[in-house]
Order: C-alpha cells, then sequence, then structure tokens
C-alpha cells in the first residue's frame, strides 16, 4: 500500500501554501493601512502635546477645532481599518492594531475630557469622561462584540487607551499651575483619583492591563503632589479665604 | 476570610479599641458603575479562559502518553498492537470528553480569541498524525485531521450523557444512531493552520525517535513495506522536510516557524546518520546476530 500512496498527499502543499500567501497579502495591506492609521494619530497626539502651554480660555478657539480635525482623520483611519478587517477573523489580526486604536482611543478621551467633540445632545465640558460605546460611537464601530466576528473595540482596547491619558493628566496639572490655572489642576486631581480608585474594582490578572494600571499610582502621587504645594500657600481657588 | 485571630475555641478575637474599616469597602464616585460593569465582563472573559487552559493541559497530557504509547510500537502496519490501540482510545475518550466540555466556550469569534490557550490541539495534532502515519506510512490531511478532531468533540458531547462503557468499547464506538442533523448542532472545535502545521512539525520528532529504535532492535529502517523495496522512514523524513523548506515563510509568527524548522532539519539529519550507520557497519554484525522479533521487547501493558 505504501508504494500507491505517496506520504504527502500533492493537493495538501498547495493547499497550504496559498493559505500562507493569501495570508501574507492581507499582512500586507494591513500595515499599510495600520501605518495610515498611526500617522493620525501621531498627528493628533502631537496637536494634544499643546494643551501644556495653552491656556484653559484659549482651547475652544485655538486648541479643539485643530485637534478634533486630527480626531477626524482619525476616525476616517480606522473606518478604513475596520472595512478591510471586518472581513477578516478579528482575533486572528487585531494584536496588528491593538496599539494604534488603543493610541486612538487616547486621543478622544483626552479630547473629549477637554471639553472638545461636542454634539448636540452633549455639549462638551472639561472633565467629560466617554464610555466605551461612546467611544465606538465617535468611531463608528461597534464594541466589544461577542456574538460574530467582525472589527471592534474591545473592553482591553477602551481601559488600555484610558490608561494612556492618566499620565498626561498628571503633567497637564502641573502645567496648568504653571498657566496660572490652578482650579483645572483640582479638577485634574479629582478625576485621576476616581479612575485610580476605579481601576481598582477590576480584577486583573497579571498581564498587559495590569502592568499599565499598576503606572496610575505614580501619577496619582504626582498630581497629589500639585494639590499639595497648593493648599500649602492657599492657592486654591475656593479654599482661599479660609 | 482571614483579617481577625481566633482564641483556642475557635472565636474570632476582636481587637480592643482598633476598629478597622469594612473589607472591599469601595469609595464610590462617578466612574464605579462603569469599572463594575467592566469588570463583570473581563471576568466571564478571565474565568473562560481558565476553563480553557485547565482542559487545555489535560489535554495536552493524555496527547504526551498517547505519543509514549505509539513510541512502544516497533513497525509500521495497518493494525497497531491490541494493547496499545486500547491505551490510545481510552486516552482519546477522555481527550473527546475535555474537547467537548469547552467546545461551546470557543465558537464563533471565541475559536481564534483564545487560541492561546488552546496549544493542547498542536500536541494533539501531532499524536494523531504520528498514529496515522504509524498505521499507513502517510501524512493524514489537514482537512482529514479537522474532521476527526471534530468528531472527537462531538463524540465526547454525546459520551457525557451517555454510558461511558460506550467510551470504553473503543475503536471510536459507532455514535452512528445519533441523527446526523443533531450531531451538526452539537458545538465542536476545529483546526487552525498553525495548530496543524505546528503539530506535524512535532511529527518529524516523534519519527525520529521511532526510526531510532526500530532501526537498533530490527536492524533496518521502518517501512510498511515487508520487502524492504518500498520506501523507509528516512525517505518520508527528507520528503516532510522538503515540504517544510518549499512552504513560504509564514509572515506573522516567524521566530517560532523558523525554531521549529531547525529542530526539524536536526531530526532529519539524525536519521540520515542511523542510515548511514545502519549500512556501514549493518555488515560488521556478528554471525548469528538476529533482529528482536518485534514488539518481544515490550513488557505488557505498562501502569
Amino acid at each position: 500500500m505504501s508504494k500507491s500512496k505517496p506520504l504527502i498527499d500533492p493537493s495538501l502543499f498547495d493547499q497550504l501554501r496559498i493559505k500562507i500567501e493569501e495570508d501574507t497579502a492581507i499582512r500586507k495591506d494591513l500595515d499599510k493601512i495600520i501605518d495610515d492609521l498611526t500617522q493620525h494619530v501621531a498627528y493628533t497626539q502631537g496637536l494634544l502635546s499643546r494643551i501644556h502651554s495653552t491656556p484653559r480660555s484659549k482651547y475652544p478657539d485655538v486648541l479643539l477645532p485643530m485637534v478634533e480635525e486630527g480626531v477626524r482623520r482619525e476616525t476616517e483611519g480606522v473606518k478604513v481599518l475596520g472595512e478591510f478587517a471586518g472581513k477578516l477573523s478579528y482575533y486572528k489580526y487585531c494584536y496588528r492594531w491593538n496599539r494604534a486604536v488603543q493610541d486612538a482611543i487616547s486621543t478622544v478621551l483626552l479630547t473629549t475630557w477637554l471639553g472638545g467633540l461636542g454634539t448636540e445632545e452633549r455639549k462638551g465640558e472639561v472633565g467629560k469622561l466617554l464610555g466605551l460605546e461612546e467611544v465606538g460611537a465617535v468611531f463608528g464601530v461597534p464594541v466589544n462584540l461577542k456574538d460574530r466576528d467582525a472589527f471592534h473595540i474591545t473592553i482591553e482596547d477602551y481601559l488600555l487607551g484610558l490608561v494612556n491619558i492618566v499620565d498626561e493628566l498628571a503633567r497637564l496639572a502641573m502645567n496648568s499651575v504653571t498657566l496660572g490655572d490652578t482650579e483645572m489642576a483640582v479638577k485634574i486631581s479629582g478625576f485621576v483619583k476616581d479612575l485610580h480608585a476605579g481601576f481598582q474594582v477590576l480584577n486583573l490578572k497579571n498581564d498587559i492591563l495590569r502592568k499599565r494600571v499598576d503606572s496610575i499610582k505614580y501619577s496619582v502621587k504626582k498630581v497629589e503632589d500639585v494639590v499639595y504645594d497648593l493648599s500649602l500657600r492657599n492657592l486654591i481657588p475656593g479654599r482661599m479665604e479660609e | 476570610m482571614s483579617g481577625f485571630k481566633r482564641d483556642r475555641q475557635g472565636n474570632a478575637k476582636r481587637q480592643e479599641g482598633f476598629s478597622k474599616p469594612a473589607p472591599k469597602q469601595i469609595v464610590r464616585n462617578a466612574l464605579t458603575p462603569m469599572f463594575e460593569s467592566l469588570r463583570d465582563e473581563l471576568d466571564a472573559h478571565h474565568d473562560r479562559r481558565d476553563r480553557i487552559g485547565k482542559a487545555s493541559r489535560d489535554i495536552t497530557a493524555l496527547s504526551k502518553k498517547i505519543i509514549f504509547s505509539l513510541q512502544r510500537v516497533r513497525e509500521i502496519y495497518e493494525r497497531l498492537p491490541e494493547d496499545i490501540q486500547k491505551e490510545v482510545d481510552t486516552r482519546l475518550a477522555e481527550i473527546a470528553k475535555l474537547l467537548a466540555s469547552i467546545a461551546p466556550e470557543v465558537q464563533g469569534i471565541n475559536r481564534l480569541r483564545y487560541a492561546r490557550s488552546l496549544v493542547c490541539l498542536e500536541e494533539l495534532v501531532e499524536a494523531l498524525t504520528f498514529h496515522h502515519y504509524l498505521k499507513t506510512q502517510t501524512l493524514i490531511t489537514q482537512d482529514s485531521l479537522t474532521a476527526i478532531i471534530e468528531d472527537l468533540a462531538r463524540q465526547g458531547f454525546v459520551a457525557e450523557d451517555e454510558i461511558m462503557a460506550n467510551a470504553e468499547a473503543g475503536e471510536g464506538a459507532p455514535n452512528e444512531q445519533q441523527a446526523s442533523d443533531q450531531q451538526n448542532k452539537i458545538p465542536t472545535i476545529g483546526l487552525t493552520d498553525n495548530d496543524y502545521l505546528y503539530g506535524v512539525f512535532d511529527l518529524t520528532g516523534e519519527m525520529m525517535r521511532f526510526a531510532t529504535t526500530t532501526s537498533a532492535l530490527s536492524g533496518k529502517m521502518a517501512s510498511s513495506d515487508a520487502t524492504g523495496s518500498g520506501r523507509d522512514i528516512v525517505r518520508d523524513m527528507h520528503e516532510l522536510g522538503t515540504f517544510f523548506e518549499t512552504l513560504p515563510l509564514r509572515a506573522g509568527n516567524r521566530s517560532t516557524w523558523e525554531k521549529k524548522l531547525e529542530v526539524t532539519r536536526q531530526s532529519v539529519q539524525k536519521v540520515e546518520k542511523l542510515e548511514y550507520d545502519l549500512m556501514v557497519r549493518g555488515s560488521e554484525r556478528p554471525k548469528g546476530w538476529v533482529p528482536d522479533p518485534s514488539s518481544a521487547d515490550q513488557p505488557g501493558s505498562p501502569e
């Protein structure tokens, strides 16, 4: 029987080769799409770095319109990605774009926290945190999909994106004091502490999320130090008369 | 819960003048509800991953045992020695039950989400391809193997509420009495390309081990063709080696691929050396040397 049958079925090789070649082609296309998205994200992040030198009163006129334009480009990038990746098995390739998507989420969260991306029903205001569903709505993609396999934003993406803005806000607390806006520092302090408490509600496993969440406490410390400095010198608004 | 000491009667000792805040008291704020709902989702995910991982470890261990049993086979022949076949069958029945227990958790999008927790499939592929090779001296195709494993998961599902004896009867107790449309509704687990390819990579290692023992005991290379004119295991391993060398590099996990390929290369070279030794030194065997009658070295069924 061994003579009549070869070891390897001749069709097997081609079958596998074609699959691998398809996979390689998909990765190449994905790389290009993700590259574009990363560009938009980097651009928006760059614009957002101006918060450290822009007084809050100038946000609506100077800062936010530009950042919102950056976010608009990001959402376009995510849309292209979503359309292409929608045909693929999400978990087969998601690790390639997770980082870019998480960074994009971060910029959206930070922009809305600063009072940007206001809509008809939701006026932009400082201190607003978008939930997972709202983030999905900004990008126009589904979130936390369980019943079908398609492109979406996962809980982990959202949480990791959220952790990213904490460090940035801690830095802003310091710089806003420099710009004379002590109220902002106090606001940030409250928010960062709430976030810290929120993340402690989660039962984290020993994974990347745990590692990143662990870093929040340093930001809390940083912000607390700023508030401490302010209160020591009676610089906190509303408490000054005491 | 810990947190307080007990006296000799086992009653909790109260610490005087010091009242600890109740544990797990969370300071609630505006964000707490959101985090609580996310926590529930994450917990469900972690629990599921744990359950799959546990079953996966058991399946890996069972697959390894199957491979050990199969390494006691001494020739390539369409029927395995009875005791070994029986061992394989009982272990497969156990694997079937484990597969069935996690199959509902890895449907649809979750199949690849938990692919990393399902590394057991690689090991199972190794065991089953080796099993198939020992019987037929051919490499089972991905499609046929996927069908076998899917079937295994379905059988395990049936076996759960049916009598255990069914599974122990061995030889994949026919469950054909089940209506086939009902069969299709039972959740099952298929193979990914990686499961198959990596499993076959590992198969070359098992083939090398098999070739080493059999050639040492019988004085010739294993082949299903008793006349010695058909292809033997060394040629098969060469062919498998070429098979992997000519497949395009997998773009995703290049390092795993290259590592496995390197191990395969080494295995191929080991059997080459074996065959060379047999050719050159085989003629120097003392007169009257007789190969061990195959399977005579097996001390019955172990364990």
